[in-house]
């Protein structure tokens, strides 16, 4: 991917790892504005403390839900589709933690492979 | 052979996605109050529902998206969040009163007390929605509620004055008191369109993986699944108004409902439109425990999917276990069940705006859409239905408050 337009193209659309499972929201990225060749995108943002830069309500959101930022290199995308797609499993990048600690709970009640 | 198939059981779904509880308190209300003169608002709502449900899903199958993927890309967090707030607090009062509709219908049936039939509808919800697998849930659900045509029969049976019918399905201001025929017409067009229906619709269909190819689908569905949603509407107006208006009854209860069918039709007709109230009202508890699942996990990112087993998404399913217990304790401190729907359509008709504004941008966006972009046709309605929704958003709530919630 060479331009994209960062804000419409980029920013808050679905991550997807590399077994096509969702793992969390382009919250906020990272750039460097002086790349040779005009600025680029080094790392994407994810997880609620990211959210300190989205504004108002973002900084609120971020301070009530608080946790960590993870930082996804921008070299483990693979391609942009419908979801912002990555090379490795969610789990290597440390993304779609909520779900694991989710699943902890849900496999306690009977039945939950149904 | 199954591509009919798959269209007759998405217009099933979105029969019985359409009628839910709100649409028989709304209905049978302008009946009784205002007999035939409101059905022009039935069209206006199935229209709005038609334009917005068929756009919704051809961006689900062509770009991939789902509602709430479209509200956060094209809104951004901050406003995206009021959007998912506003989407949320209304899924939960629609669900409330859905789950406070289930238990007056089994309070009908059993005669046991309210509370404990509350329970008993959560419980049964949550095991309904725990063990059976999506497709038989939405087939005995849509099935189910195709026994609310018995209120087509009983519109028949009540010999109504069919010129005057026809009268009502031209737009106009109404005899009577200006307020309360307002207030009407925001919760006859809100109920038709309440927010839940689109969430649902469009997660379907990315979750079905569908592709341009499916578009005819999609339109067919929409549009004679609601067509038939919108008749059973007018069927429930024109009994209320044959049979309560000229008994000077007003329709504060569910029950009274069930005694439109049972009047003309005898106790079949009564144990029809229980049964047929019963499964359209769980059906679209369900729809909009998961509505509000989907929109959380649209919005945060997390995985998510019906035909996913428990496990296989965990938040999603925490998610709707939530919304259940939440629904479950607003109708549990013991307030009136319809007032909580009125209040859940009227707010829905708030909310409307965040949700359909996202979906028309994307619509409208040949990147992502390419040739399958907003048409004319398309782009009149959706501005059309966005005026509509927003002059009635500003109107509803001073409506709610002058009209003293339709009692005039």
């Amino acid at each position: 991917m060479n331009q994209v337009d960062l804000a419409l193209g980029l920013l808050d659309h679905q991550l997807v790892d590399s077994d096509g499972q969702e793992c969390g929201k382009v919250d906020d990225l990272e750039l460097d504005l002086k790349a040779a060749g005009g600025p680029r995108v080094t790392e994407i943002l994810v997880g609620p403390a990211a959210w300190r830069g989205r504004g108002r309500l973002g900084r609120l959101a971020a301070a009530l839900v608080g946790g960590q930022t993870v930082h996804v290199p921008w070299a483990e995308v693979v391609r942009v589709r419908a979801g912002v797609e990555l090379g490795r499993p969610a789990s290597e990048l440390r993304l779609g933690r909520g779900d694991e600690r989710a699943l902890r709970l849900v496999e306690r009640i009977p039945g939950a492979g149904l | 052979m199954s591509k009919i198939f798959s269209v007759a059981l998405g217009i099933i779904a979105a029969i019985g996605g359409f009628v839910d509880i709100g649409d028989i308190v709304f209905n049978v209300a302008a009946g009784a109050t205002f007999g035939y003169q409101l059905l022009w608002a039935v069209v206006l709502g199935v229209g709005g529902i038609i334009t917005y449900a068929e756009m919704s899903g051809r961006v689900a199958a062509v770009s991939g998206r789902a509602v709430f993927d479209a509200v956060r890309e094209r809104l951004g967090f901050g406003v995206g969040l009021v959007a998912l707030v506003a989407g949320q607090l209304v899924n939960l009062l629609t669900l409330a009163a859905e789950v406070g509709g289930i238990a007056l219908v089994l309070q009908l049936l059993a005669g046991l007390p309210y509370r404990a039939l509350l329970v008993l509808a959560v419980l049964a919800l949550g095991l309904v929605l725990w063990l059976m697998p999506f497709e038989w849930i939405e087939r005995v659900f849509g099935y189910g509620g195709l026994c609310l045509l018995v209120f087509a029969v009983a519109a028949i049976k009540l010999n109504p004055d069919w010129g005057a019918v026809a009268h009502g399905f031209l737009p106009s201001t109404g005899s009577g008191d200006l307020a309360v025929y307002g207030y009407y017409v925001v919760g006859l067009v809100g109920a038709a369109m309440i927010p839940y229906e689109v969430y649902f619709y469009s997660s379907g269909a990315v979750e079905e993986r569908w592709t341009a190819n499916d578009l005819g689908t999609n339109r067919a569905n929409v549009l004679i699944g609601y067509s038939l949603g919108g008749l059973l509407s007018f069927a429930l107006m024109i009994s209320a108004g044959a049979l309560l208006l000229p008994h000077g009854i007003s329709a504060e209860l569910l029950g009274t409902t069930a005694l439109v069918a049972q009047a003309p039709l005898g106790t079949v007709g009564l144990i029809l439109a229980l049964i047929g109230t019963l499964f359209a009202i769980s059906g679209a508890a369900i729809d909009s425990a998961f509505s509000g699942a989907y929109s959380a996990a649209q919005f945060f990112g997390w995985r998510w999917g019906k035909y996913r087993h428990n496990a296989g998404a965990p938040r999603f399913t925490l998610a709707w276990i939530a919304m259940l217990v939440l629904g479950f304790s607003i109708v549990v401190t013991g307030v009136d069940p319809i007032l909580v729907t009125e209040l859940s359509v009227v707010f829905s008709v708030v909310a409307l705006p965040l949700t359909y504004i996202p979906i028309l941008l994307v619509a409208n966006d040949t990147a992502y859409m390419g040739a399958h972009a907003n048409g004319k046709l398309a782009n009149t309605f959706g501005i059309f239905y966005l005026v509509v929704v927003m002059a009635i958003a500003a109107a509803a709530i001073p409506l709610l408050l002058l009209s003293n919630m339709g009692q005039g």
